[in-house]
């Protein structure tokens, strides 16, 4: 194994992360809400690409395009069925209920898609780019393009713009919002659409990478929550960076120490985190 | 159900009432025909309600959702199973061991998530169920993906002979004594010292610290108490099936268990059991198979928090209360024009 | 000539404790309105209750009309889209947001017939204070920056009408009149404020006309040179000397 390689391994996988964890941070940390099925929508939107190019004949592009729709409106619905819980900030109702619609969804996917594994090919997964001793596909270099996109876009919306600003307010406090002139239940439902919609397109972009299953839910999205924690939560630069570096952590422990244990060491760390600093690695 | 204050003619008439209800539950099985099927679904019943009570225990008086009761779960099934197996010891020492390593292992988890709160803890939870669960897949040592099976009739020697659990009848005894000891165990609970604090941790935590409540040990308390009991239900599991394997991380035992204790209502002692036992007749009597199920589990789930917070028996209190306003205001207007009469 | 703001009948109860009894009065165009009244009186429950917004969860009943048109139906956020601007009492800004942050929420409306338009140069007109903390983050304002912010931003959503829950709570005594000159100030403008305050004598100063709310009702109200002188006025929150002064 040689070093310049699991450094490219980390970087192809923290990206990953990174990008699968972008809905949730703004989610949880710019919203304050918290989607337990999150796990069960990358699924979802792994197979509606799926679905859409090897049943429909669609082109990769246009998958992306039909599963962000489709889990966009999904996520309105469930926004849509939430909004009393949100408004009243009632955050352990809200996990309790997204981990059962989570289920629903798991459920629900077993009986649309099946049981069988099926793999999401895209064509940029197959072409190999050979660097000398490196190598990495070009879907590789697609997500880690995007995700450092995605985030700079983020940021500068949140950062930048007067709906930053609303959204930021909102988290803050829902019920002053409005005397703003501000229709809180408008802005979450704004931003878990947005949760949703960045699901869907992290999934098609990541998902290609191994093959997927109706119940893989939550155990493939796992690294999101440590992501989120150790990045300090809602911090979106914390987040790029803890995506990043548990990459680069989980690519040396596969290579060199265990790999059947990588969930497990990735979980010692952010044990290990909350013992020392409770509030995340990054500092407001 | 609120435990009104003790008067000693009532709580006699109660006892009574109480032990004969014990008694004709006892003999449940026998009267839904004594089926193998009526003696494994209430023995099932029996346990996954025992299963849902450690959860129960921290929902309802902490206000924590713990997504990582699968661990104890699975540890009081691979407990049982690998001893049973490897040692062949009896069930009394099987128990015990399970009883030790779920303290220990909460009482690790309850530390490491001392300072988390809400959604945090919720997290940490459940990452230390997603890794216990890699951690008993991949090792050998403790079966790996394909578990262990062969674990041999659940024997408990009570001295001068041993009390055998092999078939589901056999089971049953058992399953409802546990059941009994948990509520018992609940219901001490509630009205203890830590009980009491600890709802007060969590219905109003700032008044919990005027009166030098230290948050934290009673958090860290309940959390440790909580994890024997669904650890036991999972160490009668394995003697029931046979068999352990990394299936016990299911997500179906985590959505079951926060489904049972919020269908009837927090906070009341029945209700997880009452949950448990309409949820377990549905699928394994009603079934719609495997996937249509987790469907159901999953909406009952969530449309109780959306549409009834309080469960069903806050439906019932909602109405009850409604019916009470009605008539008090109209005694309320009897008594009035009575008094009228008399003056 | 229609009254601006009006409110009839309104009723509030939180878990069915009354906590505002079929409450009515109304603030003409150019007018400022005192409501006073001891804690607990239900002051600000009333204006919550006409800014359609509440914390808790109230039952109301009543109508409340802003320029002659019923809003009783119109959520919080719309009777604030509509020009019905509330400055609560207590937290009234947000603090993670920087003071350009907090002036930046408000989009004033497109159709501004009827409304009071004041401009960004306008409200640091008034508060120049403001200017110099444009890039604070409103949790690290003083008790008075806050309450210019939360002015300030209410006054650029152009209202028909501004209502004030005691916006010197927590201000220094030399502050509070200075706040209270400048908002009559806009009213002499033509803009109608309603104001909700603990500290009479300061109101008196002010207000064209004052309400006194006792137990969730109305008890007392009229013209500020007849209420000076109401002896329910005088004995519970002036004394003998004011009268004497006045």
């Amino acid at each position: 194994m040689n070093l310049s390689q699991q450094i490219v391994n980390g970087l192809v996988l923290g990206s990953g992360y990174a990008c699968i964890a972008l809905g949730w941070t703004i989610l949880l940390g710019v919203a304050r809400l918290v989607n337990f099925a999150h796990g069960q929508l990358y699924m979802l939107s792994a197979f509606v690409t799926w679905y859409a190019m090897t049943r429909a004949g669609a082109p990769y592009w246009a998958a992306i395009v039909i599963a962000i729709v489709v889990l966009s409106l999904l996520g309105a619905l469930m926004q849509l069925a939430m909004t009393r819980l949100v408004i009243e900030q009632n955050l352990t109702s809200l996990m309790i209920v997204t981990l059962g619609l989570g289920y629903v969804i798991q459920g629900g996917g077993a009986l649309i898609f099946g049981g069988n594994p099926q793999t999401l090919s895209s064509v940029l997964a197959r072409t190999k780019v050979d660097a000398g001793a490196l190598w990495f596909t070009w879907q590789d270099v697609l997500v880690l393009a995007m995700t450092f996109v995605l985030y700079a876009a983020v940021w500068l919306f949140v950062n930048r713009t007067r709906f930053g600003s609303v959204i930021r307010a909102v988290a803050e406090d829902p019920r002053l919002a409005q005397l703003f002139g501000i229709n809180a239940k408008l802005v979450y439902l704004g931003v878990f659409v947005f949760e949703c919609a960045a699901v869907a397109l992290a999934a098609a972009l990541v998902a290609p990478r191994a093959p997927i299953l109706t119940s893989m839910g939550f155990n493939e999205v796992i690294m999101t929550f440590v992501v989120v924690v150790l990045g300090g939560i809602g911090s979106i630069g914390g987040a790029l960076l803890a995506g990043l570096g548990l990459g680069m952590f989980i690519a040396f422990f596969g290579a060199f120490v265990a790999p059947a244990y990588t969930t497990a060491a990735a979980f010692g760390m952010l044990l290990l985190l909350l013992v020392v600093r409770p509030v995340g690695l990054a500092t407001k | 159900m609120t435990d009104s204050l003790p008067h000693r003619p009532l709580s006699m008439l109660r006892a009574v009432v109480v032990a004969a209800l014990i008694g004709v539950a006892f003999f449940l099985p026998q009267l839904f025909g004594g089926s193998s099927v009526a003696y494994s679904t209430l023995t099932t019943i029996a346990l996954f309600a025992v299963m849902c009570y450690g959860v129960d225990v921290v929902l309802s008086y902490l206000g924590e959702v713990s997504l990582g009761h699968t661990v104890f779960w699975a540890i009081g099934g691979y407990v049982a199973a690998l001893m049973s197996v490897h040692l062949g010891v009896n069930g009394w020492v099987t128990a015990l061991a399970t009883i030790g390593l779920s303290v220990a292992a909460a009482t690790f988890l309850g530390l490491v998530t001392l300072r988390t709160r809400e959604f945090v803890f919720s997290l940490v939870t459940y990452a230390a169920a997603v890794v216990t669960h890699e951690i008993a897949f991949n090792w050998d040592a403790v079966g790996g993906s394909d578990g262990t099976v062969g674990i041999p009739a659940l024997k408990l020697p009570l001295g001068f002979f041993t009390y055998v659990g092999g078939t589901q009848e056999e089971l049953w005894p058992i399953a409802f004594a546990l059941l009994l000891l948990t509520l018992f165990f609940v219901a001490r609970f509630r009205r203890s010292r830590l009980g009491t604090t600890a709802l007060m941790v969590h219905m109003n935590p700032a008044l919990a610290t005027s009166l030098g409540v230290d948050q934290r040990r009673v958090r860290l308390a309940v959390f440790v108490i909580s994890a024997p009991i669904t650890a036991l239900a999972g160490w009668l599991y394995a003697y029931q099936r046979a068999y352990v394997g990394p299936d016990m991380f299911e997500a179906y035992f985590l959505v079951m268990m926060l489904t049972a204790v919020v269908l009837v209502g927090r906070r009341i002692l029945l209700g997880p059991l009452l949950g448990t036992a309409v949820l377990i007749i549905q699928q394994n009597l009603l079934s719609l198979g495997g996937d249509w199920n987790k469907v159901i589990l999953g909406f009952v789930l969530a449309a109780v928090l959306i549409f009834w917070p309080a469960g069903l028996m806050g439906l019932v209190d909602h109405m009850r209360q409604r019916w009470l306003r009605k008539t008090r205001t109209n005694g309320r207007e009897n008594k009035r024009s009575y008094m009228e009469e008399v003056q | 000539m229609t009254a601006a703001l009006a409110c009839s009948h309104l009723t509030v109860s939180y878990d069915g404790n009354v906590a505002l009894n079929g409450v009515s009065l109304s603030v003409g165009s150019g007018q400022m309105i005192g409501l006073v009244g001891a804690n607990g009186a239900g002051k600000s429950t009333l204006v919550n209750a006409v800014a359609g917004w509440s914390r808790g969860r109230p039952a109301v009943s009543g109508s409340v009309t802003l320029d002659g048109a019923d809003i009783s139906a119109l959520a919080a956020h719309a009777r604030a889209q509509h020009g019905l601007l509330l400055v609560p009492e207590g937290k009234n800004i947000f603090a993670e947001l920087t003071v350009d942050e907090n002036l930046g929420l408000v989009r004033a409306p497109r159709d501004v017939a009827g409304r009071h338009v004041f401009s960004i140069a306008d409200v640091f007109n008034l508060f120049p204070r403001l200017t110099e903390r444009r890039t604070y983050k409103g949790g690290s304002l003083s008790g008075g920056e806050r309450q210019m912010l939360a002015v300030g931003r209410a006054l650029l959503a152009a209202p028909r009408v501004l209502i004030l829950d005691e916006p010197s709570a927590g201000l220094a005594p030399r502050l509070i009149l200075d706040l209270l000159e400048r908002i009559r100030s806009l009213v002499d403008r033509g803009l109608p404020v309603l104001l909700v305050e603990q500290n009479v004598k300061a109101a008196l100063k002010v207000v064209d006309h004052l309400y006194l709310l006792e137990r969730g009702r109305i008890i007392a109200g009229g013209p500020t040179t007849v209420m000076k002188s109401d002896a329910r006025i005088v004995e519970a929150y002036l004394g003998t000397l004011a009268v004497d002064r006045a």
